[in-house]
């Protein structure tokens, strides 16, 4: 089955803005949520193949973000992508349950083969 | 004087007895006179040979005189008061006297002078014995002079130390470490100002304790004894030893200790000079610089990563015959290059100045690293070529990714640094468990002062730094790396003849 939904969070906008075009002309749905308080539910509701998420976020951070997915059964065919410009970020994402870790600044053709590269 | 023999008049009576007497004053190097008492003023009635030689003078110009002539017109002195009261009481004298030749010399008389009685009692005769002492006072005057003069030098000396130790007292008063003097039992002999300041205390809570038992044994640190009594009794002098303490009032400290053993022997043999920096705010400091380079190249890539993400859609979407756009999307893309670039550098400095620089060990080819590496710079610089000579054959255990980091920081740098050179030379080489890598360029040169602080972070040469762009810590991290890897990295080079780079790595092939 092809992938066909992302959700992406970050709480910077010149990222989200710049994947969601991206994804949206590689014929992607994409769902984008800068506020991560609310990113756990719409994923919940959204069931997207794919995660897309960053790593220092306010309020809920990205690890306990994933913590969360990882720890939800219903979610357990969801591919966890955490992105970070932190140079720990590899260490703490892995920790948290994260499927791969992808460090900013990131190459595009990077990230859409890892995207590409998942099959449901 | 009851053997004189001139009392004996028995050898008066003998004519022979009588010239062999004078025969031998005569022949005596001391003059010797004598006078009557019984005349007035005392006239002399005999004198020697020796006399006439001493003082200068004839038999006609010296008999009848009372003797006072040789005193010429130096008549004023003690000596002739104390040879008159001899005289008339009738006493011996010994006595240093000035006195003058016929030619005005003077001459220091060293004279005795002896009364001869009658069977009545009465002082007939005096008999005077002179020597020329004029050398020997010389001498002791010359000694007079040199003890002078040397009391003078060790006047002056004691003046010359007093000052230096004043000087020395004021440089311990004045630098901002805080130094402590201890004796060998490790009681406080004395402290500085600085010290008193730093840790809030004065001097007579302080001075005559040992060093442990000061304020509350506040200094009854375990690092600070292990320093004193294990560390410098086997290492003299320690250097740069770090304490860190909480103390009651001041709170926690990060200090830095120097502490120096007199070995020399002597008063001061076995005292202990401790210098304490207090480096406390230095670390925040340094902390805070830390956190805002790591946070600073955080926020930087977060922006460079939405940009370079367009820059490939652009590329995408670009229309296929438009060579002009091509160009500039091309050099767009070089520039964003180069920004990641620096901020991964910044970065790295950041991580490396709070040790979290890690290192992954795998075994890689490490000609072939250098190959891919050159391949590498080549695609993006066509002014020079860079020739590869040697081999290491080594299958070497270490970070590849930073290794790479590292030659290609080499070469690129020998490249921009030899502007109109068209060529840099890198050579591989096996040593004794060591692979070698050097890179040489035939640009500027390095000067001797700035080939020490190159590897220092931001340092750049100052004659370079107008003229190229960039951090100046590439070779900083080159050299973090390295070390972190065991091996050294060092440059060779004369000013204007080009430099060369190099490290070693520890290995051995298995
Ligand atoms: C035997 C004799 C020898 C003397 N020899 C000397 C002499 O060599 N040089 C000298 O200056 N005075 C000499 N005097 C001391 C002087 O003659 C004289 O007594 C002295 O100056 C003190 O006396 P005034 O105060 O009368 O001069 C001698 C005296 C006597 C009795």
């Amino acid at each position: 089955m092809a992938i066909n939904k992302i959700f992406i969070c970050d709480d910077d906008r010149g990222i989200t803005e710049m994947l969601e075009m991206v994804f949206e002309l590689a014929d992607y749905s994409v769902v984008v949520e800068n506020n991560s308080l609310y990113a756990y539910d719409s994923i919940k509701r959204i069931q997207p193949q794919v995660v897309l998420v960053d790593l220092w976020m306010p309020v809920v951070s990205g690890d306990l973000l994933i913590r969360k997915i990882k720890s939800d059964p219903t979610l357990e065919n969801v591919y966890v992508a955490c992105m970070s410009a932190s140079r720990d970020g590899e260490q703490v994402a892995m920790d948290a349950g994260a499927d791969i870790f992808i460090a900013k600044p990131f190459d595009l053709d990077q990230i859409m083969a890892i995207v590409g590269g998942v099959s449901a | 004087m009851t053997d004189n023999p001139l009392k004996n008049s028995a050898y008066f009576d003998d004519p022979e007895m009588t010239s062999l007497i004078y025969a031998a004053l005569d022949a005596s190097s001391t003059g010797i006179i004598i006078t009557d008492n019984r005349l007035p003023d005392n006239p002399i009635i005999y004198h020697n040979k020796a006399f006439e030689t001493i003082t200068g003078y004839n038999t006609t110009e010296i008999i009848g005189h009372n003797c006072r002539f040789l005193q010429g017109r130096d008549r004023s002195q003690e000596a002739r008061e104390q040879i008159r009261q001899a005289l008339q009481d009738g006493e011996d004298i010994r006595i240093e006297i000035r006195n003058y030749t016929k030619k005005n010399d003077l001459f220091w008389n060293e004279l005795y002078i002896s009364p001869i009685t009658n069977a009545k009692g009465e002082v007939t005769h005096f008999i005077g014995v002179q020597n020329n002492i004029t050398a020997r006072k010389k001498v002791e005057e010359q000694l007079v002079v040199e003890k002078e003069s040397i009391e003078r030098k060790v006047a002056e000396r004691t003046e010359n130390l007093r000052m230096s130790e004043e000087y020395l007292n004021s440089i311990v008063e004045t630098i901002r470490e805080s130094l402590v003097v201890l004796d060998p039992n490790l009681n406080v002999l004395t402290v500085n100002e600085a010290f008193l300041r730093t840790f809030k205390v004065t001097r007579s809570e302080t001075i005559g304790l040992r060093l442990y038992d000061l304020g509350n044994r506040q200094w009854d640190i375990a690092k600070l004894k292990n320093l004193l009594e294990e560390v410098l009794p086997s290492s003299n002098p320690v250097l740069g030893f770090e304490v860190e303490h909480k103390f009651p009032h001041i709170g926690h400290k990060i200090m830095m200790l120097n502490a120096h053993r007199v070995e020399l022997q002597g008063k001061f043999k076995d005292r202990i000079l401790l210098a304490i920096e207090d480096v406390t705010d230095r670390r925040a400091i340094e902390k805070r610089k830390d956190d805002f380079l790591s946070i600073a190249s955080h926020e930087l890539k977060t922006p460079l990563t939405a940009v370079k993400g367009y820059m490939q859609l652009i590329k995408r979407f670009m229309p296929e015959n438009n060579p002009k756009l091509t160009d500039i999307i091309e050099k767009s893309d070089n520039q964003i290059e180069r920004l990641q670039k620096l901020i991964a550098e910044l970065l790295d400095v950041s991580k490396i100045q709070s040790g979290k620089l890690d290192i992954h060990h795998d075994t890689f080819d490490f000609d072939k690293m250098v190959r891919d590496t050159i391949e590498n710079i080549q695609l993006n610089s066509d002014s020079h070529k860079v020739v590869l000579r040697g081999e290491t054959n080594a299958q070497y255990d270490g970070d590849e990714t930073h290794i790479s980091q590292v030659v290609g920081n080499l070469i690129s740098n020998a490249i921009k640094y030899s502007p109109g050179k068209d060529r840099v030379e890198v050579y591989l080489s096996t040593l004794k468990n060591h692979i070698k890598f050097s890179v040489k360029d035939f640009g500027f040169g390095i000067n001797m002062e700035d080939q020490k602080k190159v590897f220092d972070r931001f340092y750049r040469v100052d004659s370079i730094q107008k003229k190229f762009a960039g951090l100046g810590v590439g070779l900083y991290i080159s050299e973090q790396i390295i070390t972190q890897h065991g091996g050294t990295i060092w440059v060779d080079s004369d000013a204007g003849e080009g430099a060369t780079f190099s490290f070693i790595l520890p290995h051995t092939e298995k």
